[in-house]
């Protein structure tokens, strides 16, 4: 029923999965891992036209690494999944876990349930795309990149923002410290509408765009209240 | 790092023998000492008391200087005691003593205050077992997984705010209220303080490590009238640092967490009202092998108790 190449899990060294599955890669052949008992470091630096399915939840760093891959995780994942990714597509069906798309630089991270805490912490680039809410801290220190959450934020959306940009078409629960609600110009809108549409969302919401307000850029002392606040 | 677990069997069951799962699938986080607190079927009188002696050569005169403290508060042995026959210079015991004819506290006035050795759990039916090496070795050595029990904690440490020991490991436990212990993933800034606070009040502590203030700070909330909830929602800000921790009484597993939300914790809940916790999710599916639905605390400051379904006494 699956003409992908079958790699089953289970308990075996991550080192020899993952061996596995860059030879798979390398063939040029698609892959399904089962299995996956929620473990860490699957799928860690795949290749341009890697195109990985794990069937089930998946731990720490999932396709972490990434230099355009294609990863799709079929119920939920841990933290930090897709660090560092350069390039290349996540799509995660169900939770992410803390951390998702922590420091990466470019490439689309697609998540259809929630996100947990500090989501796109450090990001340098690309986009994550979450359907349900996105958790404390999204975008905490980040320094470019979009991070775009459909259902809504939790607290502190925002926190220490540097160039990063946090979009959120429902409910804020709070901002977090120097972040600051703008109005997103036409163009950009339209940019998010292409985007979601082209994952399959509904993209017409009332979108909010949530940029640094500048003022931790530089210190001085007036703001020491605000830098005591972190 | 450190990686915690929690575990409650309904109807009681393997509650070693899981946490050893849990916490061998954990090590990575540290694995400097490894510790369980494993609650057996509970006595109606009469304590179970697990120690180190920290000397091999001088256990019995040991032994000998607790059981005279011991029997100058009306109590004795209850069984023979037993310890471990390895040739390691510190020497872990079990015994099982009689009720104390006044009170736990004046017993353990004398009975807690023998050089070399340290008591680490006092309980009608707690034992914490706590010793070096990842949660295999200590399994192995203590024989963890025959324990047949309600539900217990379990930790593995990597060391931070004190030095690598059986003693200054996790769980601790609530000195000197027998049946409390707490296992934490996570680092205290102000312990000196509210350690400093309580030793004023009469707290016994016998480690430099950081943790062990919690179990005697929630025990002091307890005893002031506050209950156990409302220990641990003031807990999220009285501690401070980032910490997620599980508190275990006889009936109850509980946890808090700090407000910067970094340790994780992952809970499976049952029906039947069996509980497997772990710092990652990967731990708790040595417990649910299966694809299953798990609970993420993943945000800040929250709390959630588990109620322990209660055994016929023994």
């Amino acid at each position: 029923m699956s003409d992908r190449v079958e790699i089953i899990a289970g308990e075996r060294p991550i080192r020899e999965i993952n061996r596995e599955i860059r030879a798979a890669v390398a063939e040029g052949e698609p892959v399904v891992v089962r299995d996956t008992l929620s473990r860490h470091n699957l799928g860690i630096g795949l290749a341009e036209g890697a195109d990985i399915r794990f069937e089930g939840s998946v731990g720490y760093y999932c396709g972490g690494l990434n230099n355009g891959g294609t990863v799709h995780v079929t119920r939920n994942a841990g933290w930090g999944t897709g660090e560092a990714m350069a390039k290349g597509h996540i799509t995660v069906d169900g939770y992410a876990g803390m951390s998702v798309g922590a420091s990466m630089r470019g490439g689309i991270i697609h998540v259809k349930g929630d996100a947990g805490p500090r989501c796109g912490v450090a990001m340098k680039g690309g986009d994550i795309v979450v359907e349900g809410t996105v958790g404390f801290l999204t975008g905490f220190m980040a320094h470019t990149g979009r991070i775009i959450a459909v259902g809504g934020a939790g607290e502190a959306c925002g926190d220490s923002l540097w160039g990063g940009e946090v979009w959120v078409g429902g409910p804020i629960h709070s901002l977090g410290v120097d972040s600051k609600v703008i109005e997103p110009e036409a163009d950009e809108v339209a940019d998010v509408e292409r985007l979601l549409a082209s994952l399959g969302i509904d993209g017409s919401h009332d979108w909010k765009k949530i940029v640094s307000a500048q003022r931790l850029w530089h210190f001085e002392s007036r703001d020491a209240s605000a830098w005591l606040m972190i | 790092m450190c990686g915690i677990a929690g575990r409650i069997c309904a109807p009681p069951g393997r509650v070693g023998h899981d946490l050893v799962e849990l916490m061998q699938a954990q090590r990575h986080r540290g694995s400097d000492s490894t510790g369980f607190g494993l609650y057996g079927i509970p006595r109606d009188t009469g304590y179970v008391v697990r120690a180190v002696a920290a000397e091999r050569s001088r256990l019995s005169t040991l032994l000998d200087s607790f059981l005279e403290a011991t029997r100058a508060h009306g109590a004795d042995f209850s069984a023979d005691p037993t310890w471990d026959e390895l040739s390691q210079k510190h020497v872990s015991v079990r015994a099982e003593i009689t009720e104390p004819s006044d009170s736990v506290e004046a017993w353990l006035a004398d009975a807690d205050h023998i050089d070399g050795f340290e008591i680490q759990s006092v309980g009608r039916s707690l034992e914490i077992v706590k010793d070096l090496g990842d949660a295999y070795a200590v399994a192995d050595k203590h024989g963890v997984r025959d324990f047949i029990g309600t539900h217990g904690i379990a930790n593995a440490r990597m060391a931070t705010e004190s030095f690598v020991s059986p003693t200054a490991s996790h769980p601790f436990w609530a000195r000197p209220y027998p049946d409390i212990a707490i296992v934490h993933n996570g680092q205290l800034t102000n312990y000196f303080l509210l350690t400093d606070k309580l030793v004023r009040k009469g707290y016994d502590f016998k480690t430099q490590n950081d943790s062990e203030v919690i179990a005697i700070w929630l025990s002091d909330q307890m005893a002031a009238g506050r209950t156990l909830v409302e220990s641990l929602e003031l807990s999220k800000t009285a501690l401070d640092g980032c910490f997620t921790y599980i508190l275990a009484t006889p009936d109850t597993l509980g946890f808090a967490k700090d407000k910067f939300a970094i340790k994780p914790l992952v809970v499976v809940e049952e029906e039947s009202g069996s509980v497997a916790i772990g710092t990652e999710e990967q731990a708790v599916r040595k417990v649910y092998r299966d694809e299953i639905d798990v609970i993420n605390y993943d945000g800040p400051l929250i709390s959630a108790t588990w109620a322990v379904p209660q055994a016929v006494p023994a």
